[in-house]
């Protein structure tokens, strides 16, 4: 089945799909998602794509089925499967909030906290983190695992759920109640342990991992451009974040110098008006496609 | 002198999207109502038309129209005297280049072109295919077709000849590619007479140079990295050649700001091997235009 030259990859079927097909557009790959056939065409012969659910991604990496992939900090702890993270890229794209896995009841519940799970029916997705996180806190409670929607189950069928929540928007519409937060899950770029031992492949994935991070920061960066005089260079270094050196180059018979950086697009709308007032001119701000540090 | 205007022809369908992303990129603002064939543009110099691309060449050529962007295969399928002023091809767009195909039922008897003899193909481009029967020096009846063209086999044609990208839809109706009978891409065209009059000329070669910079943008980066003093040398024979690096020392180090432009498809090859090497702060931005 394997291929001398060829990177078995998978991508992750549900809420993570669409936003990991468009980082790897991003990444600088023409990828296309045909919906009737829920087949994976990328503009790359050296790897081969399929689509399989993060958590038995976890599993078909840890045991060598496939080379690598794109799954969830909570996909590993739930398999429990030992994996290499190449790297982290987060929530795939600038988002306002972190998906979370939360312990939530209903709002009318007699559950304050962990402690009143004691004896209780759970509902929930990932099993084992729940049971290992029970267990941890010392509270026995009945778990059930179900992977379709949760939360209407809550107070119908179950006391309590343990679910993701990304934006809260569902445990609003089920009239719901965190009452505690097991942790925050970011998407991962795993693979697998012995994988890394071949030199082709690990440079294809550890490349493929410069880029689609890259590709990831550039969201949230935008290059700066600025002209300053040579008073004004000390303090506009300053006020520059140091993320990346600038480069600072003399404007030809002048003492005005042209700088230019790159930087956090939320602390780029500090830094504009700051830099106004120091006096620099010429504020350029441009998007950017990677940012590679 | 009164104010002059060029008048010109935007395709309506399939490209449509890809010609007014193009003017965008070049600098021209369209709007499109939401009905109507005048499209407001921010030029006062042109005025603006959405017209089949089917339509195009016959009203360039008749002088309707001084410009227009059409597609190789309706130029040819109009035979319109046109003359083309550059050719629009598009890197971004999956398909460069609009694909004419020869299709039969899968399990058809037609196997070959010479099989075609005497029997019906059905298509919406009939001069092109007559063209390619000529060719071939097979004899068969070509009827227009009005649309939908890819259902009509075998009950209403026995052969198709249509445009396809992926071919998923010729093989949902159960056809099969026997033969590319015309390859196509996205001109831009003038007529003799808008070429003959010099203000006209020059507009038309203003906005011809503005939308092929608008094109080579799209498949052009910029790639910005910081290059340790002792490994320029050897970083800089590797990078691609397309135009002359800016190369400027960082103050008070022994550090290198490098800029060059490379083509966007390089870079996924270009970043993780220039990392391996020691650069640092790689940033890659886009570009809107490139004129050379």
């Amino acid at each position: 089945m394997s291929k001398e030259n060829e990177l078995k990859f998978g991508f992750p079927i549900g809420a993570w799909q669409k936003d990991s097909l468009e980082l790897f557009g991003a990444a600088g790959y023409d990828i296309n998602f045909d919906e009737n056939f829920q087949k994976i065409e990328i503009d790359d012969p050296e790897i081969a794509c399929v689509l399989i659910r993060p958590v038995a991604m976890v599993s078909f990496i840890e045991k060598g089925f496939l080379d690598a992939g794109i799954s969830t900090e909570a996909s590993v702890l739930e398999a429990q499967a030992k994996i290499v993270q190449i790297c982290n890229l987060e929530f795939l794209k600038p988002v306002p909030s972190k998906t979370k896995i939360v312990i939530a009841v209903p709002k009318d519940s007699a559950i304050k906290s962990i402690k009143d799970l004691d004896g209780k029916k759970i509902v929930t997705r990932v099993p084992n983190i729940a049971r290992r996180f029970l267990e941890k806190n010392m509270v026995p409670a009945e778990i059930i695992y179900s992977d379709a929607l949760n939360e209407p189950l809550a107070g119908v069928v179950a006391d309590a759920i343990i679910e993701f929540s990304r934006t809260g928007n569902y445990l609003k519409a089920y009239n719901l109640r965190i009452i505690e937060t097991i942790f925050e899950s970011s998407v991962i770029l795993i693979a697998n342990e012995k994988v890394l031992k071949n030199k082709w492949k690990k440079e294809k994935i550890e490349s493929l991992g410069y880029l689609l991070k890259g590709a990831r920061l550039a969201q949230e960066y935008a290059g700066l451009m600025l002209h300053a005089s040579n008073e004004m260079m000390e303090v506009v270094l300053k006020v520059l974040p140091s993320l990346k050196k600038p480069t600072v180059t003399h404007l030809r018979g002048e003492n005005w110098f042209d700088v230019l950086t790159v930087a956090d697009k939320k602390e780029i709308r500090n830094i504009i008006p700051k830099l106004k007032k120091i006096g620099c001119t010429d504020i350029v701000e441009f998007p950017l496609n990677k940012v590679v540090l | 002198m009164e104010s002059q205007k060029i008048k010109l022809g935007i395709p309506k369908g399939s490209l449509q999207e890809y010609t007014l992303k193009v003017f965008k990129s070049a600098g021209f603002d369209i709007d499109v109502p939401e009905r109507g064939y005048f499209l407001k543009i921010d030029d006062p110099e042109i005025e603006c038309f959405l017209l089949r691309p089917q339509e195009i060449p016959k009203y360039v050529e008749k002088g309707k129209l001084d410009l227009g962007i059409s597609g190789d295969d309706w130029i040819f399928e109009s035979k319109a005297k046109v003359i083309e002023v550059c050719d629009l091809k598009y890197a971004k767009q999956k398909i460069k280049e609009v694909r004419w195909v020869l299709a039969v039922p899968q399990d058809s008897k037609i196997k070959s072109i010479k099989n075609l003899k005497g029997k019906i193909i059905s298509t919406e481009a009939i001069n092109l295919v007559k063209d390619y029967l000529k060719k071939n020096k097979v004899k068969a009846r070509v009827e227009f077709s009005w649309g939908t063209t890819e259902v009509k086999p075998p009950r209403f044609a026995d052969a198709i000849v249509d445009v396809t990208e992926t071919g998923a839809s010729l093989r949902a109706h159960n056809l099969k590619i026997l033969d590319t009978v015309f390859l196509s891409s996205t001109k831009l065209i003038t007529n003799k007479a808008a070429w003959q009059d010099e203000w006209k000329r020059e507009k038309i070669k203003d906005i011809s140079l503005l939308l092929q910079g608008a094109v080579r943008g799209e498949e052009v980066v910029n790639l910005m990295m910081h290059i340790p003093g002792e490994k320029l040398n050897k970083i800089l024979k590797i990078l691609p050649k397309l135009k002359v690096p800016t190369i400027r020392k960082l103050a008070s180090e022994n550090w290198y700001d490098v800029t060059i432009g490379c083509e966007a498809k390089s870079v996924r090859e270009l970043i993780p091997k220039l990392k391996r090497m020691g650069c640092q702060g790689i940033v890659e931005f886009p570009v809107s235009k490139i004129v050379s």
